[in-house]
């Protein structure tokens, strides 16, 4: 069902103006590098997974009901494999040489998909950027960043050493990661929980009410940012380190409940309506009001 | 609970595991915080371990050497009384026995763990201090030896992309240093359950990247 791949770029002198710029950016690449263009229709809620150890994933929602995936090879070093069963497409890069160095073996890819699209990406080093994509996620990478827009579903990331971002996102998030950062920015999320070890996070998002918001590191810089109109029980915890606030906080009225190790605060804002639990073993946790 | 009424639940693991459950078994269970988290425990890790596909064989005897050091470290079995060791090591090694290679040696160190963990707390000395400091430390030392036993075998895989690698080594040397800060803090506190909380998090986690590593080569 799948068909055959083609050289992409038909010349056209309106947008030559577009095109010099691209061709002097292709010059840079290697001399084999090589473009890739293929087309595979699909039906409602499509699955595609993105096995790449080594480049640049783009994947974007657009409103056809087809995917399109757009390859570019460094060197022939590299084989880009993308095919169809059924409702589901596979892309995959494998390397032919053991012996190809990194730059040899990179390929980047910019994939269209329709909004409602499930997507399983798996990329070593390099960039993973998705947007406007409506559908379950799940992103493993090693080194590369994760950033994301716009997304929804349930989406989970692990990575090792990258960082994530995740803006305007909805539905629930998963993510973890040993050395990176977070920012979940402007996030609408029923679900977040977030596990960094050495990494700071960053939320600035509503707490909606009946959500859980579960932010945890080892060390580095817990911030979220909340606005008067938020409702939220709190439960801040560093071991080590400090924990700022700015919310007027109601106590507890079971105080035996609450851990006595380490720095904590913990409260009522407004009607708790929504469950956050911040903590660091020896990091700073800040609850700050938002601008 | 006493102990001794642990160790003798502890002693028909395998099978509790298996659907054969005495009364006694059954009325220690309601009652024995320690020993129902534990089968919470392993009722989670069997439910994963069969969502997972079959293939490949069982885990190195010297997983299951640390395994038995620890819980002999525990004073939960010695020479003359080795039934516990075995149970848990019959059910272990029939759960882990179809998993293909990789995810065994994720999801088998985090078993470790988590049992290592839950028999940790097995304790009706809670209030002893020292008691805490050595039960950890014993649970960890075994533990510890057997994941850098791991690591040492995959410090050998060459990995040709060296942002990769470095990405690897920087968050090992990450996770030891956590894991040395937590054990710090409960050399200081023993009885701080948010050390201990994270500590035991801090071995996951290098069990999982450890387990990640090995899929990664085998899968190249």
């Amino acid at each position: 069902m799948s068909t055959p791949s083609s050289l992409s770029g038909s010349l056209n002198w309106k947008v030559a103006g577009v095109l010099v710029p691209g061709l002097l950016l292709m010059s840079a690449l290697p001399a084999s590098a090589d473009k890739i263009q293929r087309h595979f229709k699909v039906d409602a809620r499509p699955v595609v997974t993105i096995h790449n150890p080594n480049g640049a994933i783009t994947v974007r929602a657009w409103t056809k009901s087809e995917v399109m995936v757009v390859a570019t090879r460094a060197t022939d070093q590299v084989v880009v494999d993308a095919e169809q069963t059924g409702n589901r497409v596979d892309i995959l890069t494998r390397q032919v040489s053991e012996s190809a160095s990194p730059e040899s073996t990179r390929a980047d890819y910019e994939i269209s998909v329709p909004e409602d699209a499930e997507l399983q990406i798996h990329d070593d080093s390099g960039g993973v950027n998705v947007s406007n994509v409506l559908g379950d996620m799940n992103v493993e990478t090693i080194a590369a960043d994760v950033d994301m827009a716009d997304v929804a579903g349930y989406l989970t990331v692990k990575t090792v050493g990258g960082s994530f971002q995740c803006a305007r996102c909805a539905g629930r998030l998963e993510v973890s990661s040993i050395t990176g950062n977070f920012r979940l920015i402007d996030l609408r999320s029923t679900y977040v929980r977030a596990q960094t070890s050495e990494g700071n996070i960053l939320f600035t998002g509503q707490f909606l009410p009946n959500s859980t918001y579960r932010l945890k590191n080892y060390n580095g810089v817990i911030e979220v940012r909340f606005s008067p109109e938020d409702s939220f029980d709190l439960s801040a915890t560093s071991l080590k380190g400090k924990v700022h606030n700015e919310a007027k906080l109601v106590p507890p009225s079971h105080h035996h409940l609450i851990p006595h190790f380490g720095n904590g605060l913990f409260g009522s804002y407004n009607s708790g309506r929504a469950m956050v639990e911040l903590s660091s073993f020896d990091g700073t946790i800040n609850i700050l009001k938002r601008n | 609970m006493s102990g001794a009424n642990c160790s003798a639940f502890l002693e028909q693991l395998d099978q509790w595991m298996e659907g054969e459950r005495s009364a006694a078994a059954e009325a220690h269970i309601r009652s024995c915080a320690e020993c129902s988290d534990l089968i919470a425990d392993l009722d989670s890790i069997r439910d994963t371990a069969s969502s997972l596909a079959a293939t490949d064989p069982e885990p190195s005897e010297r997983l299951w050497s640390a395994l038995r050091v620890q819980l002999e470290d525990e004073g939960l079995i010695h020479a003359a009384n080795p039934g516990i060791a075995d149970s848990l090591e019959r059910w272990l090694r029939g759960t882990f026995w179809v998993q293909p290679r990789p995810v065994l040696a994720g999801a088998y160190l985090v078993a470790l763990i988590a049992v290592g963990f839950a028999l940790s707390g097995s304790s009706s000395l809670r209030n002893d201090s020292d008691l805490w400091m050595s039960r950890t430390q014993h649970s960890t030392q075994p533990l510890s030896a057997s994941l850098e036993t791991e690591e040492d075998a995959i410090s050998s895989i060459a990995d040709t992309n060296p942002v990769v690698t470095a990405s690897l080594r920087r968050s090992l040397a990450v996770i030891d240093n956590n894991i040395a800060l937590c054990e710090k803090s409960v050399r200081e506190e023993p009885q701080n359950e948010f050390a201990r909380d994270y500590l035991y998090e801090a071995y996951q986690q290098k069990a999982d990247l450890i387990a990640q590593v090995t899929e990664g080569d085998e899968g190249q």
